[in-house]
């Protein structure tokens, strides 16, 4: 046995004996509390919507415990539906491509380019409106946007347009801007944490060895900050399969995504209708979570002071 | 980090370095302009004179933030808001410091499943959380109102204080602890005594993180309330049914609070690094 295992055995003895029952009881008490929390409110409201989906309401929208497959069968079958979601899809995948072209450049330059102190600085600067309140992120935009927007102000300041106009708003651009506005610093912070521990003497290592630029940044130090990359297209694009207040706020008639969709049943009482989409959803997600589980770091992202 | 520096200064780089470096910080620059727009232009218009916020700006006035003050409306959301985020700080505080003990140090079954299940509320989108505990609560027949905003705001608050309680617990040198027991501490003193003074900060961070998300929490709020209105709901009326530049003063002083409480969380974990185990156990 080396000097090393033999310390670590040291260690292990202290907690090898097979701990009594009681011991083990007291170990574990703690969490239960937070074990029978999410439980009753989180795990099983999940499964009671899981049955939802598979029941019906009545013209009364009462609840009837009817099993069958409606609800579903009616997302597939009508157009609305289908095109609302794959809108959707689109429009998550096309924010994760934009918040990612402008977190990577924007933290590759604060990473490599900036002091150590004024990092912290500017790290905070972008946590701070991710922090405060999304409803106001969101609102914030009418004041750039809207009809008496500062967009407005300017453009007509410069004289390129004579009158205010409502296009900036309430359209897909509009839900476009305001979702990489408001999902930006997940991804700015998972970068971050992966540039973060990035060693870039392998940069120039690389081209000293004949690499071009682009190519020490391509085999180098993408394949590096992978979790990191991952981790915040995860973070942009999950939260927008679920997001309905900016299409709300910004997005008009034309602007719905899928939660649209959930919210409009739901406050019409047809909860099975609604339960059915939100399991589309849930079931998205969760393929997503555990096909890119391990490369997941939760704790970058939320856990950072 | 010093030494990373010098060793890129005296080191050839490419040709293309200088204009790499120019273009990047003014995207950098834009970014961080792009990011702090909205919030200057809506506080800007919150001392705008005239019944709708925006340009042109007729005249400054603190008019809408005396408006504010009186109107009962926002006293009672406020109100509301404020009831909810304090009692759902120290229910999740409590439960999610206790639970961070044994998903760090080990003595339950399944810590992988556990460690998911805490992660899962802060992945799941609102959405989700909010008609799954929804059609819940209509299925036990139990009246929605604050109650039920409560038991919404803990399933993600909660997760938040284990991810962060449990990274000081991670970071938390347990030779300390061996050491009072070594002294003769019993368990409970050797926690009382060494383990959460030590680990408080994280605690206090946690709350009052549960505060700020408790407070600006709207999707999962708007599912689960009754009759009443916390101060996220408030806003959102007053947006969709006429919206005056008292929106913007709320907005203001909302921005303001929830800056205040995120500073001095941040400050909180920025104390509790000392404390850091210095070398692996």
């Amino acid at each position: 046995m080396t000097a090393d295992t033999a310390s670590s055995a040291d260690v292990a003895a202290l907690a090898a004996p097979r701990p009594s029952l009681r011991r083990r009881i007291e170990r574990a008490a703690p969490f239960l509390p937070g074990l029978t929390m999410l439980t009753l409110l989180f795990v099983i409201p999940m499964g009671i919507m899981l049955l939802f989906s598979f029941w019906r309401t009545n013209s009364n929208f009462d609840l009837v415990r009817e099993w069958n497959l409606n609800n579903y069968a009616r997302f597939f079958n009508q157009p609305t539906y289908i095109r609302t979601f794959i809108k959707t899809l689109v429009m998550a995948s096309a924010v994760t491509a934009a918040g990612l072209a402008i977190s990577l450049p924007f933290t590759y330059f604060l990473v490599r380019y900036v002091s150590r102190r004024f990092q912290r600085a500017v790290l905070l600067a972008v946590i701070v409106p991710f922090w405060t309140s999304y409803l106001l992120r969101v609102y914030a935009w009418q004041a750039i946007l809207g009809e008496k927007g500062a967009l407005n102000q300017f453009l007509m300041a410069t004289g390129v347009i004579q009158q205010p106009s409502t296009l900036f708003v309430y359209n897909d651009l509009a839900v476009f801007v305001v979702l990489i506005y408001v999902y930006f610093p997940f991804a700015a912070l998972a970068l971050y944490a992966a540039l973060e521990k990035f060693d870039f003497t392998q940069l120039n290592a690389a081209q000293d060895l004949g690499a071009r630029p682009d190519q020490a940044f391509r085999h180098i130090l993408l394949p590096q900050i992978r979790p990191g990359i991952i981790t915040a297209c995860i973070f942009v694009f999950i939260p927008i399969l679920g997001e309905f207040l900016t299409p709300t706020l910004v997005g008009g008639a034309s602007g719905s995504l899928i939660a649209n969709l959930i919210v409009n049943f739901t406050r019409q009482g047809q909860y099975p209708e609604g339960a059915a989409l939100a399991i589309v959803i849930a079931v998205f997600v969760t393929v997503l979570l555990i096909i890119f589980r391990r490369s997941l770091r939760v704790e970058d992202v939320v856990a950072r002071g | 980090m010093a030494k990373r520096t010098s060793a890129l200064e005296t080191m050839p780089v490419s040709p293309l370095a200088q204009q790499t470096r120019g273009c990047l910080s003014l995207v950098a620059g834009a970014t961080l302009v792009f990011l702090y727009l909205p919030i200057v232009f809506l506080v800007l218009f919150s001392f705008e004179q005239a019944d709708t916020p925006g340009f042109p700006i007729t005249g400054l006035t603190l008019h809408w933030y005396e408006k504010m003050l009186t109107d009962s409306a926002i006293h009672s959301a406020l109100f509301n808001s404020v009831i909810v985020a304090v009692i759902v700080a120290i229910l999740a505080t409590t439960i999610g410091t206790m639970a961070a003990f044994p998903l760090v140090r080990g003595g339950i079954r399944f810590p992988g499943t556990a460690r998911i299940l805490f992660t899962l509320p802060i992945m799941i989108p609102g959405v989700l959380i909010g008609l799954g505990l929804l059609v819940f609560i209509t299925l036990l027949g139990i009246k929605l109102g604050l109650h039920t905003v409560i038991a919404g705001h803990l399933v993600f608050t909660t997760p938040f204080v284990v991810l962060i309680v449990a990274a000081r617990l991670q970071g938390f040198d347990r030779r300390l602890e061996w050491a009072a027991a070594d002294l003769g501490a019993s368990n409970r003193q050797t926690l009382r005594h060494i383990v959460l003074p030590l680990i408080a900060p994280a605690i206090v961070a946690g709350a009052l993180l549960s505060v700020t998300l408790s407070i600006d929490e709207f999707v999962v709020t708007f599912f689960t309330i009754g009759p009443q209105l916390t101060l996220p709901l408030f806003i959102i009326t007053q947006i969709k049914f006429g919206v005056t530049p008292e929106v913007n003063a709320l907005a203001t002083v909302i921005l303001v609070v929830t800056l205040t409480v995120f500073g001095v969380g941040s400050f909180l974990l920025g104390t509790g690094r000392r404390f850091r185990r210095r070398e692996p156990e």
